[in-house]
């Protein structure tokens, strides 16, 4: 259909909005779900992709502890790894909806306690092994063994078992409701893999197949010929390395070295626009922020915090740091990127040194200690800033600089006033959870909100869109008033790339559109 | 003699190993954070954390780790990677150094065959010519590139030849395939950074040296006599300095050995002294040992090279009173 090719790029061009989109493609007959994915690779229409050629791509970090393993998966060279070799049971589309990936359907009982999966058949492992529903069993068993050194073991605290129905249905049963164990189930950790796997290479169900591999240096990866949908593939090869040091890895996209390198930092983009290279930037949840504990002094003095939300020159840190590649924050994770949880009607707490010289004085403090350490790219700046607004208005902040390696053991959650960064999840609910559920193991402020626990459960069983975001709005409200998290900004995702290289999504859940790219991006010339 | 010296030597250099591996053992515990909180990162909860403690053996006292290690390591055994422990089921170390050390060794000797016989060259052409245009601008270039750090060398290598004129790779990637020229080509950028930094102190040694033998008695006699200087310097001078010039170039290469921690770092080479930072910021703990015994025991035989080429090329040394 021609007309639907016309409104792809139209989108793509930024002519229509998706609403428009969709829209138009109703009127031409064509219904909402096929819609949604015509939508979906509108983005990566620019050119008709082409067959072959092969791509290096170069991480930020890895070392001895790289690993096939998916439960094992902490790092962004792991999570590619493991998108480029398994499936999941479910995937997350550019627009946070949920999609059947290994799972053709799933089906869950009204109080969300009982999860239904039909298993797609006709999947085969890399190994020629066909899929079946104790491979899936088998993987997800792997979260929940005693001691099982899984990453996101903690997500599936509730699961009283997974049980084989028949060959191709597999049945979940958990121990209390949990509306958001789809979304659970789309973490790279939580990808399927061969019943009795010893040997990973073979072990997936994936776009590509690996070749070589060692921890620390590289992986090779060629195309499965037997994958068991059409997504493309246009690569022969993919070859996925890192370099550590920032301004190597930069250097090796400009010499040509490698295709694609991740994080890349908003000072680094001038030049890398001005040298022909392409910068993939992502509006995303993720954010820097400064914890305040708030069972510790100084943290539990709310006149301090509040003082310290006060002095944050949001505009300024976004516009100087980020060079615009990032949105103003308001001391609570969930931004725009969020969709309709975003509080829009939320007040943006504004940069007013009066007031927070006001709060201080009150507060009784002259002089507080922040640990800060690079863990996200604007966050040195930013408490430099800080340290240089507060002295306007008398108040001494120290900073006190610690390294990054060893930084979440030693320091985050432990001393009174650090730094922190989060990666975006996939709703906002999961989000909240994690960082100020009741039961959350990172609740990095140590803030206990009765409330807050009422407002997390009930909003994950309201149907009805506008209570649902009024009761978002008031969780939103709650932390940015009453935790000790201060959010300044939330950058975009930043990678750079050769332009010969197209058909990246837009995922805001990771590097290069979710760590998902081998099976859609092609090589042009 | 010199069978005593080398016993005594040896016995030394396993004491110096000893006390190195104490010293690391102590460093790795003091930095903050263990490989496990840090294999599992900011996902670490407190139950996941001593799950993979406890699969690391990580819930041992320190010495009783360090004890055990110590046992496995004089019966010959690494021991296994806990960092690539912690992410599966682990890879002998002695597996993981093999590649690394041909690596690193491969970077190293290249360096070191075309380093030497340039800067000799440079040194001889420098001292045979005191004084002249050319000595002022050998002693000129030298010292400056001996002031600047490795790091800023690369990296200035980096821009001109990577960025700029497009000509070498910015990073060292190997396919494993290499040979020849192609070989040469992708290791082109740390040789170059390495063979700048090693060649200055060799030709200032070098001439300093010769210079200094220059001026003794016997070579103004020779000059006396009217042997020609070339002949005098490469006939005469040049064999008393040999045991100093030797003594440089061992302690150089044991230099270089230092010197590879940064320029692997930079492009990205995957030798020995990368391994070891990834296995430092792992807080892996055999790794590190096992890394840093290689580079200590190079670093001792480098010395040990040294020290002999001096007493052998000294009779006094070699006969003491």
């Amino acid at each position: 259909m021609k007309e639907v090719k016309t409104f792809q790029q139209m989108y793509r061009d930024g002519h229509v909005n998706r609403r428009e989109f969709l829209a138009a493609m109703g009127a031409l007959g064509i219904t909402a779900t096929t819609a949604g994915s015509l939508l979906g690779s509108a983005s990566a229409l620019a050119a008709s992709p082409t067959r072959g050629g092969s791509v290096i791509f170069a991480s930020n970090l890895h070392g001895p502890d790289d690993t096939l393993d998916p439960i094992l998966g902490t790092s962004t060279i792991d999570y590619t790894r493991a998108n480029t070799m398994y499936n999941g049971l479910i995937q997350v589309w550019n627009d946070m909806s949920l999609h059947g990936e290994l799972a053709e359907e799933w089906s869950v009982n009204d109080d969300a306690t009982e999860y239904t999966f039909k298993i797609r058949k006709g999947v085969s492992f890399h190994d020629g092994h066909p899929l079946e529903a104790h491979d899936v069993i088998w993987s997800m068993n792997r979260h929940i063994a005693d001691g099982s050194p899984s990453s996101i073991k903690s997500f599936f605290a509730n699961v009283i078992e997974w049980k084989e129905v028949d060959k191709y249905t597999v049945k979940l049963t958990l121990s209390s409701p949990d509306a958001d164990m789809p979304v659970k189930l789309t973490q790279p950790q939580a990808k399927i893999v061969r019943k009795n796997a010893m040997d990973w290479w073979k072990a997936g169900t994936g776009p590509y197949v690996t070749e070589e591999f060692q921890a620390g240096v590289k992986s090779t990866h060629s195309r499965n010929n037997n994958y068991w949908r059409d997504t493309g593939q246009w690569l022969d090869g993919i070859e996925i390395t890192a370099i550590t040091d920032p301004n190597a890895r930069l250097n090796a996209l400009l010499a040509g070295s490698v295709d694609m390198i991740t994080s890349i930092s908003a000072k680094q983009i001038k030049k890398i626009e001005s040298s022909g290279q392409s910068v993939l930037s992502v509006p995303s949840g993720l954010y820097g922020g400064i914890c305040c504990l708030k069972n510790t002094a100084p943290g539990d003095n709310d006149d301090l915090v509040q003082g310290l939300r006060l002095i944050q020159d949001r505009e300024r840190v976004v516009r100087k740091f980020l060079k615009g590649h990032g949105t103003v924050g308001n001391d609570h994770p969930i931004n725009v990127a969020y969709g309709a949880d975003h509080c829009h009607e939320l007040p943006q707490i504004p940069y007013d040194p009066d007031k927070a010289k006001y709060h201080l004085n009150k507060s009784g403090y002259s002089e507080v200690e922040l640990y800060v350490a690079p863990v996200s790219g604007a966050i040195e700046d930013t408490c430099l800033l800080m340290q240089a607004n507060l002295k306007k208005i008398g108040f001494n902040l120290k900073l006190k600089k610690v390294p990054t390696d060893g930084y979440w053991g030693a320091v985050w959650m432990k001393e009174p006033l650090n730094v922190v960064t989060w990666n975006m999840r996939p709703t906002a609910n999961a989000m909240m959870s994690i960082q100020f559920g009741p039961n959350g193991n990172w609740n990095d402020t140590f803030w206990n909100s009765d409330r807050m626990g009422v407002l997390l459960k009930d909003s994950l069983a309201e149907t009805d869109p506008a209570k649902r975001h009024e009761m978002h709005c008031e969780m939103q409200k709650l932390v940015s008033t009453e935790s000790g998290i201060i959010i300044p900004y939330h950058t975009n995702i930043l990678d750079a790339h050769n332009p010969q290289i197209q058909g990246f999504s837009n995922c805001p859940l990771g590097q290069f559109g979710g760590n998902g790219w081998a099976e859609h991006i092609w090589k042009t010339g | 003699m010199l069978w005593r010296a080398l016993l005594g030597r040896l016995g030394i250099s396993l004491v110096t190993l000893w006390i190195v591996s104490v010293l690391i053992f102590i460093g790795t515990n003091l930095l903050p954070g263990d490989v496990a909180q840090i294999i599992l990162g900011q996902m670490a909860t407190p139950e996941s954390t001593a799950a993979l403690r406890a699969k690391l053996g990580l819930d041992k006292p320190p010495i009783q780790q360090y004890l055990v290690w110590l046992q496995n390591v004089a019966m010959g055994d690494l021991g296994i990677s806990k960092a690539g422990l912690g992410a599966g089921l682990g890879t002998p170390i002695v597996e993981m150094l093999g590649p690394r050390v041909f690596n690193t060794a491969r970077l190293t000797l290249l360096v070191a065959v075309v380093a030497v016989p340039v800067s000799l060259f440079l040194g001889l052409i420098a001292a045979m010519h005191p004084g002249t245009r050319l000595d002022r601008s050998i002693t000129f270039a030298t010292l400056n590139l001996i002031s600047v750090p490795d790091f800023l060398v690369a990296t200035a290598l980096v821009l001109v030849f990577a960025v700029g004129l497009g000509w070498l790779p910015s990073i060292v990637y190997l396919r494993g395939d290499e040979t020849g020229w192609v070989l040469i080509k992708t290791l082109a950028m740390p040789m170059l950074t390495l063979v700048i930094l090693v060649s200055s102190q060799i030709i200032r040694m070098t001439r300093a040296t010769v210079l200094n033998v220059m001026s003794s008695p016997y070579i103004e006699m020779a000059i006396l006599k009217g042997v020609p200087r070339k002949r005098i310097i490469l006939r005469h001078a040049l064999f008393n300095a040999v045991g100093p010039i030797v003594n440089v170039i061992a302690l150089n290469l044991a230099w270089l050995v230092g010197g590879v921690v940064v320029v692997e770092q930079i492009f990205s080479y995957p030798g020995l002294a990368k391994l070891m930072i990834e296995a430092v910021l792992m807080r892996d703990m055999p790794l590190v040992q096992a890394c840093a015994m290689i580079f200590c025991t190079t670093y001792i035989v480098l010395i040990f090279i040294a020290d002999m080429a001096t007493i052998l090329s000294n009779p006094r040394l070699r006969h003491p009173k």
